[in-house]
């Protein structure tokens, strides 16, 4: 057995790290890193990211919590994300435990580990991590000497498939959540009281969930009878909400990676939230109610980051920055300000119907490569019942303006398999792609290319669409050979979602705690980094289920009763589950909802529940 | 246009010799933006700021003297641009020299024609110095050296003994130190590691590769016999 300090690991890893895919994936000295001592601060906790480096320093998230966490004395916050394949390779060869970048310490020397759930297909990754790190998977094969294992993020809307790993999650913006949590755990280092007793404490913080605490029974079909709470801890877990988010830690001093990640860039986020109401879409339930950062914040921020990064380009973030109220003074001032020095702004996230081509264009002055809008349906029936407010006039306005500025390609982004979908939504989806080139080739531009591409629906939790069932792989799979054989046309590029992670990805999105053994299972065969598709083994979790007796067919293609109690149904995004059921009735009857910014409240009830209020700036 | 070109000898040790060659770029780029320096930017499309370098060192070589031209739109004083960059670069990477350049000085690749480098292996078994004087020399000896490297087509064979313009050997402890000066060309070179598993295999000589340390201690204008370097040359 090797000797484990951080010194003798750090020596060992150097000695193969040469010969690692990207080496600097794993060293941990990177501009603005963050290095503390270890013996000055009360607890130490590592942020870990279940999928590569390049993934994980890509999400804003992490590096929020990340600087957040150290910005206490008291606190020290590592960082540590899954190592790729050649890499886990040595270090299980060489009995090497799962190390922390910054201080090279094992995760098991860590008071908390703490992951974050992004998308389900990161699961496996969680519990390969513990594996490496030497820590038992499951919570009941801990002792009081392993670190707390604790995960945050959208999936944690519906925890259930962990349940049995994490001893607790985090519910909602963890902002001012997570230094509560982390105060309690030095007291308890301090005055240690028993598990139970901690954890106790621990649940009183808002949107802080103890699974141990909420016990679960089934009907003989497998459907839920009831989740009952323990007494002394909230039978509805309610999400963490940061009322002022224009004055909430932002990092301006960010890590700034060595190797290119997949967003090489600054990141602003000027607003969170979205309450455009598209019925698929977790984000915008959960993150909900808008709430916007001052032209003034954005601007001292930028500044800040300029100085402390030397990024040339600065990405304003938010789920739908069009939609940003100061959008345009902002971008002119930071231009204005900071164009001399070659600094570019990009916008990850433009809509259609808030598309300015004149914007679009102030941004990406440079390289005219692709614009990107997401229609997400083919038909304006079915673009009604999703609530995606987009007119086909609004898409070819914004194609047309496009081409005329000098852009060559255009992407479309579809679901395929949404709720009522027809045929006629499918040839839609051709339609639409074939009137954007038609305009094109018509405005006389040669050379252009519409790229389709199509995503299978996945219904998640907290959103009107999650008593719907995920249509069945073969008949989706029909439909993507269908789009394949009519977009053969030079002018069209064709890509599509694997079906068969889409189909596990609906299992866990909408799964219970009976799905935590497969998950174990599916790690012991060798399962993780089930999102790349070069490595995702769907003849391994078809096997598992199989020899497990879970048919994943109940959790991805049943139709959910409005009446059945759902696995998720005691944590709460202070949307209401009424208006969620309404907003499902309004989609069947192809009804819009019109977005609560612009006229009355729509009731979802975020507001009067939780005391917080939509928050404009312009 | 530039103002100014400058030609910086740095060191790349310590946890900066996991940067890969092509993330230097991206490394110093930043580092001068945060110094508050504007460099000069290609034309284009996409416009990429004027920085280059010499040959690349291999991910993991410690570099002990290596360098880099960089193209500013101002001028500035040499040691105030050294000191403000210095102070925004990693560990690892510090600035040990610079010179400004004539605009028409010839880039680094044009120029550097050969490297230098000081290698420490353990042994596997105990070496004598005769044994391994006998080695290295019986290894010069030899008119060619094939070797054979292995890509994704294949292996391809090579002759190596060209490209070696000295090499030496000494007992220190239970390693072997040894120094390699090699050149370098736009048609390839050696690595460091090729010639000690060459040595090892033609002369059998038991050393242990795995636990190879390679330090770059530097890149040369070599001519004529004598070698300098291109901040003095330039």
């Amino acid at each position: 057995m090797s000797n484990n300090t951080a010194a003798e690991i750090r020596r060992q890893v150097e000695r193969f790290l040469p010969k690692v895919l990207k080496p600097s994936r794993y060293i941990g000295s990177e501009w603005n890193v963050i290095k503390k001592d270890w013996d000055k601060t009360d607890v130490q906790m590592v942020f870990a990211f279940p999928d590569v480096y390049e993934v994980g320093m890509s999400h804003l998230g992490t590096r929020i919590l990340y600087h957040l966490v150290n910005s206490y004395p008291e606190f020290l916050c590592e960082r540590v994300f899954a190592p790729w394949i050649d890499m886990e390779k040595e270090l299980r060869e060489k009995e090497i435990p799962l190390y922390a970048l910054e201080s090279f310490q094992p995760l098991k020397e860590f008071d908390v580990v703490g992951f974050t759930l992004q998308y389900e297909m990161s699961y496996t990754n969680i519990l390969n991590m513990l594996d490496m790190a030497g820590i038992p998977m499951r919570v009941e094969d801990r002792g009081p000497e392993d670190p707390w294992i604790i995960a945050g993020g959208p999936c944690a809307y519906n925890p259930e498939p962990l349940v049995g790993f994490i001893d607790f999650f985090l519910i909602g913006e963890s902002e001012e959540q997570l230094p509560e949590v982390l105060r309690l755990v030095a007291e308890q280092k301090k005055n240690p009281v028993s598990r139970q007793d901690f954890l106790r404490k621990v649940a009183q913080v808002q949107g802080v969930y103890v699974p141990e605490f909420y016990h679960v029974t089934y009907k003989d079909d497998g459907r839920i009878e009831k989740i009952v709470a323990d007494e002394g801890v909230p039978a509805l877990v309610e999400k963490a909400i940061v009322a002022d988010l224009d004055q909430a830690f932002f990092p301006t001093n960010p890590v700034v990676p060595y190797l290119e990640i997949v967003h090489d860039r600054m990141m602003l986020e000027v607003m969170r939230g979205c309450s455009r109401g598209c019925r698929f879409c977790q984000a915008g339930m959960i993150y909900r109610p808008v709430r916007e950062r001052s032209p003034e914040t954005l601007l001292k921020q930028t500044e800040e980051l300029v100085r402390a990064t030397g990024y040339d380009q600065i990405a304003l973030t938010s789920l739908s920055t069009g939609d940003y109220t100061c959008i345009q003074p902002v971008i002119h001032n930071i231009m204005e300000k900071h164009g001399a020095e070659g600094v570019g702004v990009s916008l990850p996230s433009l809509r259609v119907d808030s598309f300015d081509v004149d914007l679009a264009e102030t941004v990406q002055k440079a390289r005219k490569s692709g614009l990107t809008f997401a229609p997400e349906a083919g038909s304006q029936r079915l673009r009604n019942v999703i609530n995606k407010g987009v007119e086909e006039q609004n898409l070819l306005e914004a194609a047309e303006a496009a081409f005329k500025k000098g852009w060559s390609t255009i992407k479309l982004y579809f679901m395929v398999g949404l709720p009522t979908e027809t045929q006629e939504d499918i040839d839609g989806i051709i339609d639409l792609a074939k009137k954007v080139a038609n305009l094109g080739t018509k405005l006389g531009r040669r050379n252009i290319t519409v790229t389709v591409s199509t995503s299978v629906f996945v219904p998640k939790s907290h959103t009107p669409f999650q008593w719907e069932p995920q249509e069945a792989g073969s008949s989706v799979e029909l439909k993507q050979r269908y789009l394949r054989e009519k977009l053969r046309d030079r002018r069209f590029k064709y890509s599509y979602h694997d079906v068969t992670t889409s189909y596990l990805e609906a299992v866990f999105a909408k799964g219970d705690r009976k799905l935590a053994p497969l998950l174990e299972w599916a790690v012991k065969h060798g399962c993780r980094f089930d999102g790349w598709s070069d490595q995702f083994r769907y003849d391994v979790w078809m096997e598992g289920l199989k020899e497990l007796g879970i048919d994943p067919r109940f959790y991805a293609n049943r139709a959910m009763d409005y009446d059945d109690i759902l696995p998720w149904e005691h944590i709460g995004s202070g949307v209401s589950k009424q208006f969620l059921a309404e907003e499902h009735h309004r989609a069947l009857q192809e009804a819009k909802t019109i977005d609560c910014r612009y006229e009355d409240c729509t009731g979802c009830g975020v507001c009067p529940s939780r005391g917080v209020q939509i928050e404009l700036k312009g | 246009m530039s103002a100014m070109r400058l030609r910086i000898a740095y060191t790349k040790i310590e946890d900066a010799r996991y940067i890969a060659h092509l993330d230097l770029t991206r490394v110093f780029e930043r580092a001068i933006r945060r110094a508050g320096i504007h460099m000069s930017y290609s034309e284009g499309f996409n416009p990429r700021p004027k920085i280059s370098f010499g040959f690349a060192l291999a991910v993991g070589t410690e570099g002990e003297r290596e360098y880099v031209d960089v193209e500013l739109q101002e001028e500035i004083d040499l040691g105030e641009v050294l000191a403000r960059v210095q102070e925004q670069l990693p560990p690892g990477i510090r600035l040990l020299q610079g010179r400004a350049l004539d605009q028409g000085a010839k880039s680094l690749m044009a120029v550097l024609n050969a490297a230098s480098y000081r290698i420490r292996v353990p042994m596997a078994l105990p070496i004598q110095a005769e044994r391994l004087q006998e080695a290295v020399s019986g290894w010069l000896g030899r008119e060619h050296v094939t070797y054979s490297r292995y890509s994704k087509k294949g292996p391809t064979d090579k002759d190596i003994r060209p490209w070696i313009k000295l090499l030496e050997a000494k007992i220190q402890g239970d390693e072997v130190i040894f120094d390699l000066e090699v050149e370098m060309g736009n048609s390839g070179s050696v690595r460091p590691e090729e010639v000690l598993a060459s040595l090892r295999e033609l002369e059998n000589l038991p050393i242990e590769l795995d636990g190879i340390q390679v330090i770059r201690t530097g890149v040369h204008v070599s001519y004529e016999g004598g070698k300098s370097s291109p901040i003095e040359l330039a």
